[in-house]
């Protein structure tokens, strides 16, 4: 006789009296097309470095625009990576996303820019009218530095300087937003309060402007998981956010409304789950390939452990805090 | 006791209330209403905290306060402007001693 799995930790915290966590209809389409990046960050979930080799190939990336194409819910387009400017398709992806007249979001790490042959991203995003989310930890250089790596915070400025001049932060048209992730193991500050800390810094010492920052929660996993267990923080972690786990934040988690792409095409509940390799529950499709928006809407999602790092405190999620 | 001052004992603090619960009680509520948000944000009352157990040198409350000040947004480099300003002034309420041995000199010193 088998017996089933006990339901997880994060299983039991769930409103829901079956412990499952379902998902509503996805709205957004989110396409990590690789793990290759011109940084190696602290913090990266992904893992991505200059020595990665993993690249969207061309299939997948001709499957994931035709699912945009013939899927009028999916009203998002989320590009990541790694430094997903540097996949060899990656404007044709986001200009057949603006064709389709889709939302298209570039997770932009901002010294991308700075590689050779992409001085001109910053014009390229204007005319697709890309919303930008740049990584910024910090509004100070010390901080920014120490996860993301030396000079990094000097570049970001002049990156988000050349974003400013085509209009990005300026132009309603063209929405620039700012992700801050913490600089250790410790929880996000209220959204609100850095957000305005943050402008009021940009502009006065670097003449910075900028839409919406979104406060992002380290989770415990892939590199930043390492490095917590090597500082001797793993525990102490996990055990502050499960201690922090917040109810109100369930039903603004992104899983519900997103389905996540891997490079070669596996379909994912988000892009966390996706660098754990936990695929959709069995029955769902499970790569792009066999894109059901039917059978994806509703479908259990598959938690774990790690799931308290969206649902900590005020929550987490790619667009920031959730309660 | 292996030690007096143990990280893991912080998460203990509130052992003590079975010695005394009514007192103790009392302590939570005035302690959680002295740092709610006021005419003082949250974030400066976290910084008063910071500064108050970095020149009362309680190894717990500077533990327990560069954890929350660092979760209000808050970097090192903040946290050391406050250490220095709560130094400075301590170092000047020492100086500021200085004048009663000053006053008695002048008082009996022909």
């Amino acid at each position: 006789m088998t017996t089933a799995a006990p339901p997880s930790r994060f299983a039991r915290r769930l409103p829901a009296d079956d412990g499952v966590l379902r998902a509503a209809v996805p709205t957004t389409l989110q396409v990590n097309v690789g793990k290759r990046c011109n940084q190696a960050c602290h913090h990266c979930h992904v893992d991505a470095s200059p020595t990665r080799t993993e690249v969207m190939p061309d299939d997948v990336v001709d499957a994931c625009l035709d699912v945009l194409a013939h899927t009028p819910e999916l009203d998002t387009l989320d590009i990541t990576g790694g430094a997903p400017e540097l996949h060899p398709r990656f404007r044709e992806i986001v200009a057949r996303g603006r064709t389709l007249g889709r939302k298209v979001m570039v997770r932009h790490n901002l010294t991308v820019q700075f590689e050779p042959g992409f001085a001109d991203l910053p014009r390229f995003f204007a005319e697709h009218a890309v919303e930008v989310v740049c990584s910024l930890p910090h509004y100070t250089e010390e901080a920014t530095d120490r996860q993301r790596g030396r000079g990094v915070f000097a570049k970001s400025i002049d990156a988000l300087r050349a974003l400013n001049d085509v209009g990005y932060g300026r132009d309603p048209r063209l929405a620039l937003n700012l992700v801050s992730n913490p600089v250790g193991a410790f929880l996000p500050p209220a959204q609100a309060d850095l957000e305005r800390d943050t402008r009021e810094w940009l502009l006065a010492h670097h003449g910075i402007v900028f839409n919406a920052l979104f406060t992002i929660t380290n989770m415990p996993i892939s590199r930043f998981a390492a490095w917590l267990r090597r500082a001797g923080n793993y525990d102490a972690y996990m055990a502050r956010l499960e201690a922090a786990f917040n109810p109100s934040t369930v039903p603004g988690l992104m899983c519900r409304s997103l389905v996540s792409v891997g490079y070669d095409g596996r379909l994912y509940d988000c892009d966390f789950n996706q660098m754990l390799e936990l695929g959709l529950e069995e029955g769902q499709p499970s790569t792009i390939f066999d894109f059901d928006l039917g059978r994806l809407s509703a479908r259990p999602v598959r938690t774990g452990e790690h799931c308290f790092g969206c649902t900590a405190g005020a929550g987490s999620s790619c667009g920031g805090a959730l309660a | 006791m292996p030690a007096y001052f143990d990280d893991a004992d912080l998460a203990h603090f509130g052992d003590l209330k079975q010695h005394a619960p009514e007192l103790w009680n009392a302590f939570e509520r005035y302690y959680a209403a002295a740092f709610e948000p006021g005419l003082l944000t949250k974030r400066e009352k976290v910084l008063v905290g910071f500064a108050v157990a970095q020149v009362s040198q309680c190894p717990y409350c500077i533990d327990s306060y560069t954890q929350t000040a660092l979760e209000q947004g808050l970097t090192m480099k903040h946290l050391a402007e406050a250490m220095h300003a709560a130094a400075s002034l301590r170092a000047g309420i020492a100086l500021a001693h200085g004048l009663v041995a000053h006053n008695v000199d002048k008082k009996i010193s022909m």
